[in-house]
């Protein structure tokens, strides 16, 4: 654990009680003076830190920016997702840093935050708009022990655990949409892609990208995303603390990874569908240049979701553009 | 209809663009179907005879021989690149952009030659050897199985 983590989690640990440079020291195994350092140069990065004489130091606030060292501060001791995390103020998209790392062999579960993406992407070359501090982009690496058949239940985990993090966060009933977009009535709100690299019988790594508007004003987004997209501020009617947010995200995503290799997969699926506002809807679907209209009536053991066509028939989709009709 | 002659237009068939192909005779009908199915279509089979029941193999192996009844077929030495899970088969990257490979292309390991989609997992296919790609067997933007072959490639 580096020292600026260390520090906060203790500042954290301590609250009003406050805690000595003295005992600080003993725990980093460093001087008062490197402490008091350290200290400063948290204060620069906007982090208020009052000095009492009877208490020592007290964490007063924190900045809504993101600090890999503050986020490790928050997350639990023991955890395969966030056991590193860094943060960029700016880069091309979090999934091409991430990438890097696996293959430079970094072990599973680094993440890697943008205060802005330049190339923010969403399937198929799609962009992903990513203004600088007013969301959450970040990529996680994964290497889990799965088929690449069943690398869809990433899909299912990650969706649930952005979900139970903007409910608890905020308050707020996020739907989610087939198969893992998170929406508020008809507008997207966080949007998850997972590229995965893999052989025929196993997954070598797995980079799951989560993009979440935070603070977002409506009136900023592109016009080609305005009626479509919406953001955690707007639906909640005021600004949240986004290192919270991204804590609480990587917290759940933590524990419903451990569960996933737990052998605990159907009752995560079974979340997932009682989320999942899709079904019973009109849907149309677009894969490539086939159209298929019709009622999302269920979702398979896997995931896949079953439309009935207006011919009747059962149709089985595994992806593609899935629209839901405003009057279904 | 024996097994040779079978083989025969299973052959033929791969090399040309004929995806179907059905005989009927008497007490004999035969279907071949090549490339990928829908999925929920109820027929999860490649191909399938009746009267009498025949069970041929997808892909059968090589004849021990040269035949006599029909000219032999050149052996292809040409290995498959599949598909590791059931998904939409993209040869781009994005709907207007280039194919990531195209016949005649000479591949690394590590060059990408698709993607598979399934549930927002984008799973970026390698070629996993060096060759030269000879056949795009899938078609771009339509369902894929397990196992099914997306790409003919003669290693180098």
């Amino acid at each position: 654990m580096n020292p600026d983590t260390q520090i906060l989690r203790a500042l954290r640990d301590a609250g009003e009680a406050g805690t000595s440079g003295a005992i600080l020291a003993r725990q980093l195994g460093v001087s008062r003076a490197a402490v008091w350092n350290r200290i400063e140069e948290l204060r620069k990065a906007g982090y208020d830190i009052e000095a009492s004489p009877h208490h020592g130091y007290i964490l007063r606030a924190t900045p809504d920016a993101l600090h890999g060292d503050d986020l490790m501060a928050r997350l639990p001791v023991n955890r395969i997702i966030g056991r590193d995390v860094i943060v960029f103020s700016e880069t091309t998209s979090t999934n091409d840093i991430v990438e890097k790392l696996a293959r430079d062999g970094v072990a599973e579960g680094s993440v890697v935050f943008a205060e802005s993406q330049t190339r923010g992407r969403g399937r198929l070359g799609r962009t992903w708009c990513s203004p600088s501090g007013c969301g959450l982009w970040f990529s996680v690496l994964l290497r889990p022990n799965l088929r690449p058949t069943a690398a869809t239940q990433l899909t299912v985990i990650s969706a649930v655990a952005v979900a139970r993090a903007i409910e608890r966060e905020t308050g707020l009933h996020p739907e989610i949409k087939w198969p893992n977009d998170i929406l508020f009535g008809h507008r997207k709100a966080a949007g998850i892609l997972l590229e995965l690299n893999a052989e025929l019988d196993r997954i070598r790594y797995a980079i799951l990208g989560i993009g979440i508007d935070v603070n977002l004003d409506p009136d900023s987004f592109p016009p080609d995303v305005r009626n479509v997209a919406t953001s955690l501020s707007a639906e909640a009617g005021r600004n949240l603390n986004r290192p919270s947010l991204a804590t609480a995200v990587l917290r759940e995503l933590d524990h419903l990874y451990a569960r996933l290799h737990a052998g605990d997969f159907h009752e995560i699926g079974d979340e997932w569908m009682r989320r999942c506002t899709t079904l019973g809807r009109r849907v149309s679907i677009r894969i490539g240049d086939r159209s298929i209209a019709g009622r999302a009536e269920a979702l398979d053991e896997e995931g896949a979701l079953l439309v009935r066509t207006e011919h009747g028939t059962l149709e089985r989709i595994i992806g593609g553009d899935v629209t839901l009709e405003k009057n279904g | 209809m024996d097994l040779k002659e079978i083989k025969a237009i299973i052959d033929l068939m791969k090399k040309s663009s004929v995806t179907e192909f059905e005989l009927e005779q008497k007490e004999f009908k035969i279907k071949l179907k090549r490339g990928g199915n829908h999925p929920g279509d109820g027929d999860d089979s490649s191909f399938y005879s009746a009267r009498p029941v025949m069970a041929v193999p997808a892909s059968l192996p090589p004849p021990p021989g040269p035949s006599a009844a029909l000219p032999a077929p050149p052996v292809s030495n040409d290995a498959e690149i599949k598909s590791p899970m059931i998904g939409t088969f993209y040869r781009t990257p994005a709907p207007d952009a280039a194919p990531y490979v195209e016949v005649g292309v000479e591949v690394g390991p590590d060059t990408v030659v698709c993607i598979i989609e399934a549930m927002k997992v984008m799973n970026e296919i390698k070629a996993e050897t060096r060759g030269i790609i000879t056949a795009i067997v899938a078609e771009n933007s339509k369902p894929v199985e397990f196992g099914q072959p997306l790409f003919r490639i003669r290693p180098l």
